[in-house]
């Protein structure tokens, strides 16, 4: 009966006489002063570069920088026509695959460390946050001195510990370069992550655990039952912004092997580059710049679809 | 009151952020009178900016009225900060560079005899007019020029037993292998990503190699090429190289020269100021002809950087640069830019100036022999570039016909 009622009060509205259309888009708008700015912004500052890079995917540019015209698919053609694209885009989800992994992996038990109660915590987090402060390019370049094959540091250590016969050229071969530079990614990620995993860590009520200990369960339980499942907004954020992070990472590459021996250790982003500068193919290299702009995105919507975003967001 | 304030600030933010973020096109004022130009630098070592800086205020000096704005660029820098100036219209009236004709094919720059008045322009030694060409007509400025010999280091080479540098490649092999017995490096092979092109040509040249055949065609991959860089990997698979001389830049190798851990190595006539000299200046060093395969015909690889002039506002800028590259190429001006950066002169005036010092002076006599790459050619950065990224990795563990043949089919796609 009282449903009933509700319907008809609804079905009584729904025939009112409508407001005039000008008032209507008059209201529509008129939060429009309020939003501008934020969406002026995000066209700027979002939509137009990827729009100008989706035109100069399309576009025929000269050696020298002239806009010749529209060229259609002719740089996508050119680019996957390009031999070394394949093993390219293996390696970097590879690259993206393995530093992100690790560095999630290092980072919880960083944070943890970090969260527990000790003398000294401020000065530990402090310490943790230094990699953070310098310089990307700085750090690469000091790894890559450090690895050198005359008077690098670690081919001195590891010759005096004898674990060396002779010197090591250590980022002339690719197997070894990829494993030193995705260890240095990893290094200058931890900062940053361990510090959201720790703010994760903070926003867990004491009372949760209070339950669980008074419930008899033990550290490990603890852990994977309350800790990891109340930490998900926070590693999901982290494992993003890393993602994409790592995928665009041209610093530590560049400098360390500038993507050498040949294409050995190119990642999609010193390979842009490379068409660009080296092959004096700027359409080409746009073209590149898209499909690695395409490939971050299905990867986050995969990894989004994976940790179930919606709930989270609900 | 107050709504309305806020809808006011957020569209004059509104405006400022479209303004700020699309004025790229719009040309920046001042310059517009003609008599201001911009003139992009090089930046060679760090002479270089005092050495303009000083040149620029004794032209202002006697040119009233003219100003030259500088902007140095970094090498490294360069090539990405050229594309970006004419991508976004904003290209230099006078520029500093080592390629020209790409932008003379896309009608950016003015031919030499619209900017250099007939005696400038009848100074230049006919070599590098002749590499400044394209489609026939002159358009690069020559700049300065470089040429590339063999150094080796004589008390290495007394130690391992040899009295004279080698003349062809099985004098190299061999004097390489008693160097290696002697506790050192027999040869220096920098074939990394700076500029392995330079180091290739120069023992190509000398097996009747090059980029192109007689025609002018692309020619890569010919047997000659090929044959030159199996010579190479061979030299390094024996050890008689540094190790991965792939990954190895000039510096590394003439580094370890200069130390006395490396027997022999190309260099130019500014790795005595540039590269040795910094290490160890008492270095006992001499300079020969570049080895050849046979032994009978040394030649010499030439380099030579231009400067170009770039047209704008519909000719505007003409005079002004005309002035000021004329006021650049008198004889006491070059000179003292080749004096204290160590290259070789372009112009025949200041070709007298610098044979009175002997080092030099090997270097300008070894300038007739030289053969160049075909800069002339639009094509040939990206070929360039190919060969930096690649070339290298034949002398390490690649197939060195097929890598040329890669390099081959990039240069046929360049144009």
């Amino acid at each position: 009966m009282q449903e009933l009622k509700a319907r008809e009060r609804g079905a009584a509205a729904s025939t009112a006489p409508r407001p005039s259309l000008l008032r209507r888009t008059g209201r529509a708008l008129a939060p429009l002063p309020w939003l501008a700015p934020s969406l002026a912004l995000i066209a700027i500052v979002v939509l137009w570069p990827v729009i100008e890079m989706v035109r100069t995917s399309l576009q025929k540019i000269s050696s020298s920088g002239v806009t010749l015209g529209y060229r259609g698919g002719g740089n996508y053609t050119d680019l996957f026509g390009e031999d070394d694209l394949v093993p390219v885009v293996l390696r970097t989800l590879l690259w993206v695959a393995g530093v992100v992994v690790i560095t999630m992996v290092l980072s919880l038990a960083l944070g943890q460390l970090l969260n527990a109660r000790f003398p000294g915590r401020r000065v530990v987090r402090w310490a943790v946050i230094v990699p953070w402060a310098a310089s990307v390019l700085m750090t690469a370049l000091i790894w890559k001195w450090m690895l050198d094959n005359y008077s690098g540091l670690v081919n001195r250590v590891l010759l005096d510990l004898h674990v060396i016969d002779e010197p090591v050229n250590w980022l002339a071969h690719p197997g070894q370069a990829m494993l030193w530079m995705m260890w240095v990614a990893v290094f200058v990620s931890l900062p940053f992550t361990s510090f959201v995993i720790l703010a994760g860590l903070q926003t867990i009520p004491a009372d949760v655990y209070e339950a669980a200990r008074v419930d008899g369960a033990g550290h490990l339980r603890t852990y994977l039952a309350i800790t990891l499942p109340l930490l998900r907004p926070a590693i999901l954020i982290a494992s993003i912004i890393n993602v994409i992070n790592v995928f665009n990472s041209f610093p530590i590459i560049w400098a360390m092997t500038g993507g050498g021996p040949g294409s050995k250790t190119d990642t999609t982003t010193t390979f842009m580059y490379k068409l660009a500068f080296y092959d004096q193919n700027v359409g080409e290299s746009g073209a590149m710049a898209v499909v690695n702009f395409a490939l971050i995105l299905v990867m986050v919507l995969l990894y989004l679809r994976a940790a179930r975003w919606r709930e989270e967001v609900r | 009151m107050k709504r309305h304030l806020m809808g006011v600030v957020a569209a004059g933010l509104t405006v400022a952020l479209g303004v700020s973020g699309c004025g790229k096109g719009s040309s920046s004022g001042g310059d517009s009178d003609g008599k201001t130009i911009k003139f992009v630098a090089a930046i060679y070592d760090d002479n270089t900016k005092p050495y303009w800086d000083a040149l620029i205020k004794d032209f202002e000096a006697k040119n009233s009225g003219y100003k030259v704005n500088l902007e140095m660029v970094d090498w490294t820098q360069m090539d990405a900060k050229v594309k970006t100036y004419v991508q976004t219209k904003q290209v230099p009236d006078v520029l500093n560079y080592n390629a020209f004709s790409d932008f003379a094919r896309d009608g950016l720059i003015y031919k030499a005899d619209e900017v250099l008045s007939p005696g400038t322009l009848g100074d230049f030694t006919p070599t590098f007019v002749q590499q400044a060409q394209y489609n026939g007509a002159q358009y690069g400025l020559p700049f300065i020029s470089s040429a590339r010999l063999l150094f080796y280091n004589k008390a290495l080479f007394k130690k391992a037993g040899i009295s004279d540098p080698p003349a062809t490649w099985d004098e190299v092999r061999a004097d390489a292998e008693k160097i290696k017995k002697a506790g050192a490096t027999g040869y220096g092979l920098p074939l990394g990503p700076e500029e392995s092109q330079a180091e290739f040509y120069s023992w190509a040249m000398n097996n009747g190699g090059g980029w192109v055949d007689a025609s002018g065609k692309w020619a890569i991959n010919q047997k000659a090429n090929v044959d030159t860089l199996a010579f190479l990997k061979d030299l390094n698979k024996s050890g008689l190289t540094q190790p991965n001389p792939e990954t190895t830049d000039r510096k590394t190798v003439f580094n370890q020269f200069a130390q006395g851990k490396i027997g022999m190595a190309i260099g130019g006539p500014f790795t005595k100021a540039g590269f040795i000299d910094p290490v160890n200046k008492d270095l006992d060093f001499g300079v020969a002809p570049l080895p050849s395969k046979g032994g009978t015909e040394h030649n010499t690889l030439g380099v030579m950087d231009v400067l170009a002039a770039f047209k704008k506002d519909g000719g505007k800028n003409k005079e002004a640069v005309k002035k000021f590259l004329d006021f650049f190429y008198q004889k006491e001006n070059t000179s003292k830019f080749l004096k204290t950066e160590g290259f070789l002169p372009v112009t025949k005036s200041a070709g007298d100036a610098l044979s009175a010092d002997p080092y030099m002076k090997q270097f300008v006599d070894a300038l007739p022999t030289s053969k160049f790459a075909p800069t002339s050619n639009p094509a040939w950065s990206a070929v360039a570039g190919a060969v930096k990224q690649d070339l290298g990795t034949a002398a390490a563990n690649e197939d060195p016909k097929k890598v040329l043949d890669k390099i081959q089919e990039t240069a046929e796609k360049a144009g």
